[in-house]
Parts: C-alpha cells; structure tokens; sequence
C-alpha cells in the first residue's frame, strides 16, 4: 500500500487522535504510522523545508491526460530546427515547487528530445531560491540560465535579467512562431512582470488571495459567503462559535513568524482597511491609522484561528483546510485543486468567490514604489532569463517553448492552477475540467474575475525582498506571539517603520 | 649537437639534484606539509580573510555596490538591539544544553558502566541518535511538537501540562525548549560515550579503598570520580561548547529563529541577514562574531580549567 503525499498527514492526524482518544492500540498507532512513512517523510521535509506541498499538484492527481499529448506541430518544428545548433548544452533552472514548475519539471524530456538541449530543474525551497539567485547575481556567475522569481523580488533582480520582449525582437532566428505577448493577461504583465517600463522576465504562476468557504459548514449554520471584511469577521465567528465542539475553528491563517507567508497575509488586511505599507512619499505606513485598524483586524481573526496558525506557512494553511479545522479562509485559489483531489475528504465541499472587499482603497497614486493596494494580493511569479548565463540562446529558446500557449495550457491542466495566458483560460480542455475532481478547474472563472478586477501588488523596490522576508514578518511575529509589544499594534508598525524608514533612506531611495 | 647538449644537462642533473627534487625527498618536510596546507588556505584562511574583507565595506541594498567603510558594520552591529538578543539567546541555549547534556550523559554512563551481559550492546545503541543527521532530528521533533497530532504535545495536553491546541514551537515561550529538546536528544549519547571512556579508564584501587573505609556510592562519586572525571570533562564541553555556540540547523528546521526572534542566535541571525536582506558585509560581521565569541569563551575555559589539547 502506498501513500499520496497529500493524504499522509491528514492520515497521521486520524491515527493520532484514534490513539490520543484510546481507539486504537498504541500497536496499531505505530503500525499505521509507519506504514504512512514517517521517517521518510520527516526527512524528504528536512530536505525541503517549506515547500509549498499543496502545490505540488502532479502528486495529487496522479497521471493526467495532459501527459499523453504531444505538443503543438508548429513549435515542434521549430525547436527542431533552431534547438540542434545548441544539442548537448544544458541549461539549469531553479525554482521553489510552483505547480507549472513541478507540471514542466515532467515535461522538460519533451523539450530535449526535439532539441537536444538538456535542462536540470532544481526544485527547492522558497527561502534558498532567493539565496541561489542572490549569490549568482552578486558573483554574476550565471551557474543559472533561468530565475524564478516570486513577484516580492522582480524589483531586486530587473537589472539581472533580460528583457524577453526586446530580446524576442532582437533575435528573429531565435523567435518561437506564435508566441503571441498580447495572449499575456495584462494585469498579470503589469501587475508581474513589468519593472521600470521593462519586462523582467515571463508571468509564470498567479496564486492569488480568494474567498472560500465550506458549502456544507454554511448551509448547516444559514450562513451567507461574506462580500466585506466585517462580514468575514462575523461569519468566521458564528462557525467558531458552533463548531468549535468539533474541532472546527472560525478561520486559518499562514502567520508563522518570520515567514513571508505572514507578510502576506498582513499586506492583505491593511489594504482592506484602507491603508498601504508605502505612502507616495516613500515613507512606510503601515503605522498609520489604516494600517493599525487591519492589523487588529487581523489580531482579532487569530483568536479565532487554529493555535498552530502562528506556527504556519500556506502549506499549513491548506492542511486545515484539507483536515476540516476551517470552514472558511482568505487565502490562496491554488488550494483548490488538492481539495478536490480524489481521495480528499473534503471533495466538492469548498467553493470559491471574489476576495472580500474593504469599504475603500488607497489610490495607486498615494501608496508608493508602485504598489496597488486592492482585494486580491497575488504571490505570482515570473521566469527570469539571467543575463549571466553563459547558454543564453539555449536557455531562451526553453524559456519561449515554457511559456508557449500549448505549455502553459498544458501545465493548467496537469495541476489545475491558474494560467497566465487568456487563451489557456477559454481552451475547451481547462473549460472541461471545470467539474469537481483531481486537479478542478472549476475555481478558474472565479480566479480570472479577480485578476481583471482585483488584483493587488506589493511595492516594486530593490529593497522588498528583504523587507517582506525580515523586518516585517519577523516583528510582526514578535506582535503575534507575545514577545513583545504587549499586543499593541501601534507600537510595533512604529517600530518596524523606524527600521524600514531609515533603511530606505540609507539606500537613497 | 643537439643531442650532445641534452645529454650534458642530463649528467649534471644526475650529479646536483635540481631544488624541486630535493623538497621532494622523503627528508624535507614540505610536500608532507603542503596538501594539508593548501587545503587549510583554500577552505580556512580563504574563507575568513573573505568574510574579514567583506565586514569591511558597507552595502548599498539598492544599488548592490560595496564601498570601503571598514567601521560602518561593526557599529551598526553593536547598536542592533537584535544582534544583543541573539548573542543572549545563544549564550542561554550553549549553557542550557550543555548543563542537561552533561548531567544525563554522566548518569547515564554511569548506569552503563558494567561489565553484564547485554551492557555492550546498551552502549552500541547509544551511538544510534549521533548517526541521524541534524535536519532529520529537526524535522521529527518537529512532528513530535506538532499541537494537533504531535506525540509529545498530545501527552503533555494528557497529562494536564499544556492546554489543548497548544503549539509548543509557535509560542514565545516554550519555543527555545521545544527546540532544546531535540538537540538535547542528539546530543547526550556523545557525552555518555566520553563520559563512559572517561569512567572505565579510572584506576579501581581508590574505589576499592573508599569502599573499606566505608564510603558510600554518593560520597565514592563526587569525592572521587567527579574529581578524576574533571579533564574529561572540561574536554567534553569544550567540544560540545564550541558546537553549540555555533547552532544553526535546529532552529532554521524547526522554528527559523522564531517566534519572532525568540530562538534566533546569532548564526541564525547571521544567516538570514545574509540570504534575506542580502547584505553580506553586514552577515559576515556577525559570522565574525561568533567566531570571536567561541574563540574567547573556549579559550578562557582552556585556562580556567588547565585544558591542553
């Protein structure tokens, strides 16, 4: 018997309260816990740290159809013709376990049979991404061809990629037929990709904040899907209320201290109240009146949030979706998927809606390094082609084949996430998988509405990944678990802008 | 003519060995320096001439340039309120462990200080935890912490000594000790290991001795073994020490020095200013540091305790 990835915990979890409630011997616990691979699990954890491993949609669906196909004739053709001056190079990749990452990962073999060119895709965590990419770019090495770089860090690493619009016309004899930029969702290209009137690199993943609740939680308690933050507050609180008998909590949050993850989350509540983490004059303020009241906000949703909140990631957010903890969360669509998975116990429960909207936004115009205060944060990515690498041909003409309509397509379909490309969304093959089941698309309408309509931005400045990685989320956890402030949030917005203000200033920004 | 030359050069060399082959001899001691040499240049003095270099420029986090401005990170660090809490945090977490490391490694040595049947293969089993690489301990404490299912948490909620749901690691304050424990489970099987040599090397006479003059187990223990046991000892947590005071691979696994800073020390410190902030001149100041703290606290051990290596 073997185990899906995704089912192990939730497996563990059962096992465990069986035994904690003396249903079953401590025999049979250890028996189970061993058939479900603990240690091995414990030390392909300790290898990943934390992956996203809800995303690692090709583990939950099995062996899709999308595998069977063979590519669109044209490209094919293409790469033949330009990949076999490059046979033999190979070209390195590293990524975080994105689902289009994991989806190509098995594709690639497609890749270098047409053109001979090898790719290693190295999949790791978020954290060592940015530590690769950081130690490449500083030493100019180019040991990468290809970034991946999560939309928090497309301002640090703009000056270290090429632009693949003007490459694309820079280079005819390497410019795949039917690329087709305008296919691009424009929101993604401006909101993803785009720095200092430049592409960066090619939108490649969109997980993007979206409202989504337990039918069946809702209906037993009458309750209606919230459209505003103070209707979630009071939906999260009529669950918590009735079900915390049973284990159930009002909602889930991804707060570990220290965490992106908890950045994003808090980004999320300021702008629903209003506020924004810069205002135009470049100065941070999350401290102001705005700012403090979605902070509270989101205090007062953490007493009514599973303990372990403060203690996880997307990852651990998911799983109290996927173990029923939470009934309802305001989190990433791409959860979706692994919640519909065959063997998911909460298959076909949750549903999907537009984020819930604050009373009012910021203007665009009065936050500052470009950040778009809106309901719908996106954690997006995009795929960088470094300027050092020393295969840029090879590498670019993978970059185009990754990004190709047949691909992404392809890649939307295996693990069920949002595409970037408008022809992927209406392509007869997503649009029929809009049906409960293992890699769903059915949550896809709902992601598109919230990309044309409510897509938000963190700033685009050089000095934000290390803001959204350090100063923010690590006092923010101080705040969160008691180490200091004495739960004020006044204080500690002070006192991270005092840290955020004068490094701004330092760098002459 | 030609030929007629290289034979000469040839005789000569025959009859005055050339410098290269005369270090080459089995006499001269430099090619029996050099590899090990060449190996402590390129991944020892390299490295730290490096990181000297590095701390001695300041970084434009915007730009990415470095300038020459060798006293701008060492007083930034020192008026870091976080590089202090990290330095306390590193101090309580080498003392705490090394005080339960030491106290259970010596009494479970001296339970497995006999010659019974069965002894030997106790002690063989102890070694198991030493050959689990760290991340792997992490991560199974990690489980094991776990408030929703985690063995440990779910009996300390059975015995009435958490509350339900708590979240051993999430919390400011029992974090550090979730994060203890595991590194305290790995760790105490190599201090019984030396404690056991240590103890099966003493001379049986005094004990025989004190026996009939009436001693007890308890007084035999600290007015004897304890003092013989002493360098042993300081060796121990000599090395122990130095290992702690550099921490890293519990923490990044199991709580990545949080809840906010709750368990960051100052490698960890060092390591997320390095790989989140990107500031490399300001990471290596602090990874200089800590090499500075484990230099002077080792050597002033050294001294106190007439420690010789």
């Amino acid at each position: 018997m073997s185990f899906r990835e995704y089912d192990k915990k939730t497996f563990l979890v059962d096992a465990a309260n069986d035994f904690t409630a003396r249903r079953i011997s401590k025999r049979s616990f250890l028996k189970k816990s061993a058939l479900a691979g603990v240690g091995f699990s414990a030390f392909n954890l300790g290898l990943l740290g934390n992956t996203r491993r809800y995303r690692d949609s090709y583990n939950l669906i099995g062996t899709p159809a999308w595998a069977e196909e063979t590519g669109d004739p044209e490209v094919n053709k293409w790469l033949k013709d330009v990949g076999s001056k490059f046979k033999g190079t190979k070209i390195r990749y590293t990524s975080e376990a994105t689902p289009p990452t994991v989806v190509l990962d098995k594709l690639k073999g497609e890749f270098t049979a047409l053109t001979g060119i090898e790719v290693e895709i190295e999949i790791v965590p978020l954290e060592q991404v940015l530590a690769k990419a950081t130690q490449d770019v500083q030493g100019q090495l180019g040991s990468y061809d290809l970034y991946y770089l999560d939309q928090s860090w497309v301002a640090t690493f703009a000056q270290d990629t090429v632009d693949p619009i003007a490459n694309y016309k820079d280079k005819p004899d390497l410019a795949m037929p039917g690329m087709d930029w305008e296919d691009f969702s424009k929101p993604l290209v401006e909101g993803l990709a785009m720095y200092d009137g430049h592409w960066a690199g090619i939108p490649f993943d969109i997980p993007i904040m979206t409202t989504m609740w337990r039918q069946d939680i809702f209906d037993k308690l009458k309750l209606t899907p919230p459209n505003t933050p103070e209707e979630f507050m009071t939906c999260a609180k009529a669950i918590y209320e009735a079900e915390k008998g049973n284990g159930m909590f009002g909602t889930g949050l991804q707060a570990k201290s220290g965490h992106y993850s908890l950045e994003c989350d808090w980004t999320q509540v300021v702008w629903n109240s209003g506020g924004s983490i810069f205002t135009k004059h470049k100065k941070f303020s999350g401290n102001d009146e705005a700012g403090i009241k979605g902070l509270q906000y989101y205090q007062e949703l953490l007493k009514i949030s599973p303990p372990e909140s403060t203690n996880s990631t997307w990852d651990g957010q998911w799983q109290m979706g996927a173990s029923g903890q939470i009934a309802l969360v305001n989190s990433w669509d791409e959860f979706f998927p692994g919640w519909d998975a065959a063997d998911s116990k909460v298959k076909g429960l949750w549903m999907a809606k537009r984020p819930v909207r604050g009373a009012a936004y910021r203007s665009v115009a009065d936050a500052g390094f470009g950040e778009i205060p809106n309901a719908g944060h996106q954690g997006g990515s995009i795929l960088g082609l470094s300027k050092y690498s020393k295969n840029l041909d090879a590498a670019w003409i993978f970059m185009q084949w990754a990004c190709s309509k047949d691909i992404m397509t392809r890649c939307t379909l295996g693990g069920g996430f949002a595409p970037m490309r408008l022809s992927s969304f209406a392509d007869p093959r997503v649009k029929a998988k809009e049906v409960v089941g293992p890699g769903t698309t059915r949550h896809l309408p709902i992601v598109k509405e919230i990309i044309d309509n409510d897509m938000a931005s963190e700033p685009d400045m050089p000095l934000w990944a290390g803001f959204s990685n350090n100063e923010i989320p690590v006092n923010l956890g101080k705040l969160l678990t008691g180490q200091d402030y004495g739960g004020d949030a006044k204080k500690c917005m002070d006192d991270i802008a005092g840290q955020i203000n004068k490094a701004v200033a330092d760098a002459g920004l | 003519m030609g030929k007629t030359v290289t034979l000469a050069i040839a005789n000569d060399d025959m009859h005055q060995p050339i410098w290269w082959r005369r270090i080459l001899s089995s006499e001269h001691p430099l090619p029996w320096l050099l590899p090990a040499s060449a190996l402590m240049v390129v991944f020892g003095m390299y490295p730290l001439i490096a990181a000297i270099w590095s701390s001695l420029h300041r970084k434009n986090a915007a730009t990415r340039r470095e300038v020459f401005d060798p006293a701008y990170n060492w007083i930034k660090i020192f008026h870091e309120p976080r590089m202090w809490d990290a330095l306390l945090h590193t101090l309580m977490y080498t003392g705490i462990a090394i005080v339960f490391q030491l106290v259970l490694g010596m009494l479970i040595a001296l339970l497995l200080d006999s010659d019974r049947k069965g002894y030997g293969v106790m002690r063989a089993m102890m070694t198991l935890p030493l050959v689990i690489p760290p991340a792997v301990t992490a991560m199974m404490f990690l489980l094991m912490l776990n408030g929703s299912f985690g063995v440990i948490a779910k009996g300390l909620m059975a015995l009435g000594l958490l509350p339900p749901g708590y979240t051993i690691l999430g919390n400011y304050s029992t974090a550090m000790a979730g994060v203890l424990l595991a590194e305290i489970w790995q760790w105490t099987p190599f201090m019984v290991l030396i404690m056991l040599a240590g103890l099966r090397s003493l001379p049986k006479e005094p004990f025989e001795a004190a026996a009939i003059d009436g001693a007890t187990p308890v007084q035999a223990f600290f007015k004897l073994t304890l003092p013989m046991m002493s360098k042993v000892i300081a060796i121990a947590v000599l090395i122990r020490g130095v290992d702690l005071l550099r921490a890293f691979d519990y923490i990044k696994v199991m709580t990545d020095s949080g809840p906010g800073t709750a368990t960051e020390t100052l490698t960890s410190y060092a390591g997320r200013i390095y790989f989140g902030n990107a500031d490399f001149p300001l990471a290596s100041t602090v990874a200089l540091l800590t090499l500075f703290l484990v230099i002077v606290t080792s050597t002033v051990f050294m001294r106190i305790f007439k420690v010789k290596l």
